[in-house]
């Protein structure tokens, strides 16, 4: 058997359920890293997928919403708290109690992959200053912060629960509906340990403000594509200065 | 009747930070995720702090959710089976609940019937099908009732490398069938 039908396999079982807690494990940690045993899984989500409309639909407890709700927003202080920890910028802390206080929304913090700003933020005008975007991965903790300054456009991007798989690096990228929903590559991330400067002075401020970043998983030097290739996760601006 | 354009407009607002968009979207979708859980879990109590986790992370998770990927509710239920076969498979719950119960606790708010992309149903159910008896079964019960290799050796007295094999053999069937 070829290593690729045994890749596929291995996506099969792990989404029809079959293999022990380890193989899970396992297989949930490769898949971050290897684009190819993540696009088997996908392919096989696809295809067992019409399997699910043999689950009936069955009511849960009527409040239950009410616990959900509580532990987004619970999870979203947590963020925010390891946001001000994070930063060297004095302000974000005094900021971040208001996030906390309630001026954001705490659940907008907890917004995660995507912490975005509100509805109504979009459409003030572009204000200059601190904005920061989280990257998470799969629990409440973040993998990287990024601040910019609209003013300057400079970006930080610092890690914060990111190991590098050898061989590979982050790379940077930014899609607005103005660059037609194309990523364009922000370039590569020095490494997973230390935070990354780049300046953005070419964007235009609102388009920033608006736009998704995303930070995947590359081969050594970028992808090879100009596109995104590996596994991404997503971030937007959120204002410091409300 | 919500649709699915409906929800991928309530995710997109959730995205954003919006908790009644959210709310919405639980209760437009909690039923059919709640019945993948219990279908699985086969415990009421196991299964609703399940659910919990489920919509936690359908929050964290939204702003991956690509539309022309999958549809929204697969995805939904996607992180829903993940959730609740990492769950089963670390430790088989106390069941308190059997098959025939469930079939009482059915609700009939199923809002998703619109989304079923009937060809691709049928053309898996033909596959299915085409595989010999017992190996349908166990595609069938591994994917379904989430159970282990362990559990379909027992159920068929069978080795459990055998059912390894078997399960290999029709999944590779499937996809050829399939033509993916």
């Amino acid at each position: 058997m070829t290593d690729r039908e045994d890749i596929d396999m291995l996506a099969a079982e792990y989404v029809l359920g079959t293999l022990e807690p380890a193989q899970r494990q396992s297989v949930v940690a490769r898949r971050e890293r290897e684009p190819e045993i993540d696009k088997a899984i996908t392919d096989w989500e696809m295809r067992l997928s019409p399997l699910n409309t043999h689950y009936d639909a069955v009511a849960p407890s009527r409040d239950l919403f009410a616990s959900i709700r509580s532990r987004i927003e619970t999870a979203g202080q947590n963020v925010s708290a390891n946001i001000a920890s994070l930063s060297e910028v004095a302000s974000l802390k005094r900021k971040v109690k208001m996030w906390r206080s309630g001026a954001l929304g705490a659940g907008a913090i907890a917004a995660s992959l995507i912490i975005a700003v509100l509805a109504t933020d979009i459409a003030a005008p572009v204000q200059d200053g601190p904005f920061v975007a989280v990257f998470h991965r799969d629990d409440t903790q973040p993998a990287f912060v990024m601040t910019i300054d609209l003013d300057t456009r400079v970006v930080t991007i610092r890690p914060v629960e990111a190991s590098l798989p050898e061989g590979k690096t982050y790379q940077l990228w930014i899609k607005s509906d103005q660059s037609g929903s194309v990523p364009q590559s922000l370039g590569l991330l020095q490494n997973a340990s230390v935070a990354t400067t780049k300046n953005l002075g070419q964007f235009d401020p609102a388009m920033l403000r608006t736009a998704t970043f995303g930070i995947s998983l590359e081969p050594e030097g970028g992808s090879p594509t100009g596109q995104p290739t590996g596994p991404a996760i997503h971030g937007r601006l959120i204002s410091v200065e409300h | 009747m919500t649709t699915t354009r409906d929800l991928e407009k309530l995710l997109g607002q959730s995205i954003n930070g919006d908790m009644d968009a959210f709310e919405r979207l639980y209760h437009a979708t909690s039923a059919k995720l709640f019945g993948v859980v219990l279908r699985i879990l086969k415990n009421r109590a196991q299964s609703e702090d399940a659910l919990q986790d489920i919509y936690v992370r359908i929050w964290q998770k939204a702003g991956d959710f690509e539309p022309g990927r999958a549809s929204i509710i697969t995805w939904m239920a996607t992180i829903a089976r993940n959730r609740a076969i990492d769950i089963v498979r670390r430790q088989r719950p106390e069941s308190d609940i059997e098959d025939a119960e469930i079939e009482i606790l059915v609700s009939h708010d199923t809002v998703f019937e619109e989304v079923v992309l009937a060809d691709e149903v049928r053309q898996l159910e033909y596959c299915l099908d085409g595989l010999e008896d017992d190996r349908q079964q166990i595609v069938r019960l591994a994917y379904l009732e989430g159970w282990s290799r362990a559990e379909l050796a027992e159920r068929f007295a069978q080795p459990v490398g055998t059912i390894k094999t078997w399960l290999h053999r029709s999944l590779r069937q499937l996809k050829e069938c399939l033509g993916s």
